[in-house]
Formats: structure tokens, sequence, C-alpha cells
């Protein structure tokens, strides 16, 4: 008994090597590769080397900082909207049952939609409204599809909250909209950063909808790393350097959410 | 009680305001557009041609290869991550040594822009300056990743590299959700651990597990960041996906209308897909 014990749990620290392995190595190796030279860039294997910071200083000028700006604002923008409006949702889901269960469901349906659906209509009502030379149509696409996730995620939240809580702020004197505001809010701040550093995250990584509707002279970030795409071997490094200002911010914040996502995720999403 | 009525549908007017405008009205219009001969470059009102677009789009060979290309995709990619993630939700459930820290590195790549990801892998899988072929070749093997025959089930396995996190993530929950008596019992009955696994934890853990596949297969189903950054559908069209089809059709050819139309027969499949899976959780998940 204690052999196979053993036996498992040496065969499961080594599954967890190799897992942090492939995750990390890719990562180090476009970071690494960042710092060469177009001539150690066709030497795949060079490890030690002297860095130099041409790559960074090519994509800086190539204005991938204003992309991100841009990306940040759109995921700002995205983020803002949603959170205001699904923790209101998401609570008349939770405390009242509003609409059933067809509701709390129904905005999951959203999710199902290929982008390729919505990208048309979005495109056509751009240039009729000629807002193509604004983000808006990118932030109302992006909205399409943060905005169920956050409401989704926000109503295991919500539903963690006893009602007590609830109904004694109303004996106190408070509207229900009082209520809300200051007593139960509060109480999923947590759930609320969690979900909101989440639809950041969707927001500034999706490429799709900025390929084609954000302006094409000032796009976002995903679309300013794709066009380092030339694959000639001068552009490897200023993409790989690209890359790496695209992933850093992410797996940050990932790591401050990990462990309320587990929560949000046990507490109401994957419940029926 | 009319107040409660009130204040409850005004707390979820934004939503339903906001979803409506972002997806109800871009889905009828998607609806109308795949009706017409709408073309982006075109001058003046569309004509309304009924189900012509359907009627080419269904008969299109490319479309169909395009169809069978994102199954292939998807049921490689979505059972290795199942098989995967639940190895490795179970490996991290029992791990306490440095945990969170452990938890954060594993789960990164589901936050990494796609697109960053898939030129990360045309760069790693390069032949010439890819360090995995060349790693590879030193022990005298030769692949060509993005050749003729492997360039699918490359992206395949790209998607198992991002996505496998988001299938931990989702199982991890579960199995600390899963309550702990049954387990406890069937050990005190002398059950080995593989036995508690299949008869015990594996069927409670059945509805996660079917929501997870689900979201993952629905996501993976999307798939055209990896197309875009590595093979644009080639070699010929071994790695066209739906998503990427839809995209030229409309993008690059201009033809909105063939474009909706292919947009709405996946919609069509994906529906097909839920629908069973949903039966199937509904005659497995204990009551």
């Amino acid at each position: 008994m204690t052999r196979r014990t053993n036996l498992w749990s040496v065969a499961r620290a080594l599954l967890l090597w190799v897992a942090a392995l492939t995750v990390t190595l890719p990562l180090l190796w476009v970071a690494l590769a960042s710092f060469k030279s177009p001539a150690q860039l066709n030497d795949p294997g060079l490890v030690l080397f002297a860095p130099n910071l041409d790559n960074w200083a090519r994509v800086l000028e190539a204005g991938v900082l204003d992309a991100a700006g841009r990306s940040a604002m759109v995921a700002t923008i995205t983020v803002a909207i949603s959170v205001v409006a699904g923790s209101m949702g998401a609570y008349a889901i939770s405390a009242y049952k509003t609409g059933g269960s067809a509701t709390r469901f129904g905005i999951l349906a959203a999710q199902v939609l290929p982008p390729a659906v919505l990208v048309f209509p979005f495109l056509t009502m751009a240039y009729a409204l000629r807002l193509d030379t604004t983000y808006i149509p990118v932030i109302f696409a992006h909205l399409s599809f943060v905005l169920p996730v956050i409401t989704w995620f926000l109503i295991g939240f919500f539903d963690a909250v006893p009602r007590s809580l609830e109904e004694q702020a109303r004996v106190d004197g408070f509207s229900r909209f009082a209520a809300f505001r200051m007593v139960v809010l509060p109480q999923v701040l947590p759930g609320i950063g969690a979900a909101a550093i989440f639809g950041f995250t969707l927001s500034w990584n999706d490429m799709f909808y900025g390929l084609i509707l954000a302006p094409t002279q000032e796009t976002i970030l995903p679309v300013a790393i794709a066009a380092f795409n030339t694959f000639r071997g001068v552009e490897l490094g200023a993409m790989s350097a690209a890359i790496i200002i695209a992933v850093v911010p992410v797996v940050i914040a990932s790591f401050f959410i990990q462990r309320r996502l587990v929560q949000g995720i046990s507490g109401g999403a994957v419940k029926f | 009680m009319t107040s409660t009525m009130s204040f409850r549908w005004a707390m979820l007017a934004p939503v339903l305001t906001i979803t409506g405008v972002a997806v109800g009205f871009p889905l009828g219009y998607a609806l109308y557009l795949s009706l017409t001969d709408y073309r982006l470059t075109s001058r003046g009102a569309p004509n309304f041609i009924g189900l012509e677009n359907y009627l080419f789009v269904l008969t299109d060979p490319r479309m169909w290869n395009a169809f069978s290309n994102t199954l292939a995709y998807v049921i490689v990619a979505v059972a290795l991550q199942t098989v995967l993630g639940l190895t490795i939700a179970l490996a991290l459930q029992k791990q306490k040594w440095i945990r969170d820290l452990t938890r954060a590195m594993l789960l990164a790549p589901m936050f990494i822009t796609p697109i960053a990801v898939g030129l990360t892998f045309r760069f790693l899988l390069n032949d010439q300056l890819g360090a995995i072929p060349a790693a590879l070749r030193s022990i005298g093997i030769s692949i060509d990743f993005f050749g003729p025959g492997n360039a699918l089930m490359t992206l395949a396995l790209i998607d198992v590299w991002q996505w496998t996190p988001f299938m931990v993530l989702l199982l991890l929950a579960g199995l600390e959700s899963i309550p702990r008596q049954p387990i406890e019992a069937a050990k005190v009955d002398g059950a080995s651990a593989w036995y508690t696994f299949r008869r015990v934890v594996l069927p409670l853990l059945t509805p996660v597990l079917t929501v997870a596949v689900l979201l993952r297969s629905l996501d993976a189903l999307k798939v055209f960041e990896y197309v875009y950054a590595t093979t644009r559908g080639g070699p010929g069209i071994e790695t066209e996906t739906i998503q990427y089809f839809t995209y030229q059709t409309g993008i690059q050819f201009f033809r909105l209308g063939e474009a909706s139309a292919v947009a709405f027969v996946l919609l069509a499949i994906v529906m097909t897909l839920i629908v069973i899976l949903f039966r199937r959780l509904q005659r497995s998940a204990p009551r």
C-alpha cells in the first residue's frame, strides 16, 4: 500500500514538473529571442549571448505601446460597463430569480454565437453610422461576450450572500437599491474584482473583432502583434518583444485572481 | 409586491438592453444579410435573394472541407485536453508544497492572447529557426510540423497547450466541491484508489466534466487566431477552419451575404451539439 502511494506521489510530482516546463519553456524561449540579433536568431539552441535591445527599440518605434494603450482603453470601458450592468443583473437573477432559469442560462446563450455571425452587422453599421474611425464598434463587439461572462460569474458570488443581510437593511430603512449598493455589493467586492480582471483579459486578448472593426491605422494590441508576422528573419526578434509586451500584464493579473476564479466557478458557473 | 417586480426588472434592464443592442440586433441583421446578395464593395441597397446563399454554401466543397477540418480539430484538441486536464487537476488537488505558485503557473497559458500563442509556436516549430525541430533533429527525428498532413494536428496541439489550463481550472473547481463522505466511505470499505476514482469521484464529477467539454468545444469551434498566425489555411486548404473561411469570404472577398450564411450554418451545428450534450447531462446529473 505505502509503496503504491509513494509511486503515485512520485508520478504526480513528475507530471507537475513536466507540465510546468511545458508551460514556461516556450515563453522563456520567446523572451530570450527578443534580446537576440538577427544572426543569433538563426541558432535556436543559443542560450548564452550578449543581449541587445534593438528589437525592443524597434517595437517601441512601431507604436506597440500605443496599441497596448488603446487595447487597455477598450478593455477598461468594456469592463466598466459590464461590471455595473452585470452586478445589477446578477443580483436580480440571484436574489429575485428574475425570469427564472431562462435568464440564468439565456445570459450564456450569447456565448454560443460564433463571432463571425455578429461581426458583419457590426461592420456595416459602423460604416453606416460613420463610426468606423472610432473604437465604439469594437467596444460593443467586446460587450457581446464580456458582459454575459461577467454576469454569469457574479451570480455565484451573489448566491453566497445571505438574504437576511438585505432584509435587515430594509428593516433599517434602506431602499431596495440602497440595500443592494450599501450592504450586498460590498460583500461581493472580491468577486467583482476577479470578474473585472477576467473580463479585462478577455477583451485584451481578442483579435478577431479588433482585426475587422478597429481603425486600421490605429489598431489594438493583438492586431499590432500580428502585423510583425511577415516572417522575414528580421522581424522575428521584434515580434518576440511584442509578444512579451502582450503576455506579461495578463500573466501577472492571472496570478492574483486564480484562487477567486476557482471559487467563482465552483460557486455559480458549474452548478445546476 | 409590484414594487418588487419593477425593482427586479429595473435591475436587469441594463444587461437586457446592452445584450439586445450588442447581440440581438446584430443577430437579426446577420440573418437578413444572409438572405441578400450584399457585398461590401457594392453601392445601393442589397437584393433579397432568399435561400440562394444557403444553397450555394451547402453545396460548396470548400465549406465542407472547412467544416470537417474544424470538427477533426475540435475532437482531437478537446479529447486530449480532457484527459490531460483531469490528470493534472487530480495531481494539483493533492499537492501542498508551493500550491498557489504552481497553480498560477499552470493556469497562465489561458490568459495569453491566442495570436501571441500562435505566433510563438509558429516560431518555435519553424523548420529552420525553431528550437523544437532543432532539438528533434539532434536525436534523429525530422518532422515538418506545418507540412501536409501534419499542420492541422499541430494547430490542435497548440490549442492543447493554451486551453488544457481551462480544463484544469474547471475540473479543479469541480473536484473541490465534491463532498468528502462518499470518498471516505469507499476508503473505509477497502476500495482501491483506482476503484474509488472510477466509481465514486468520476460519476460525481460528470456534470462539471460535461460543462467543461461543452464550453471548450464551443470555444475551439471558433478557432481563428492560430490559423491566422501560422498557416493561413495552408498547405492548400488543409487547415481552413470555419471561422477562417468565413473571415476570408466576408473580408477578403467582400461577400457578406455568403459569409453570414456560413456563420448561420455553423450556429445551427453548434445548437445541435449543445442540445445533445445537455440531454446527456440531464440524464447523468444526480438530482
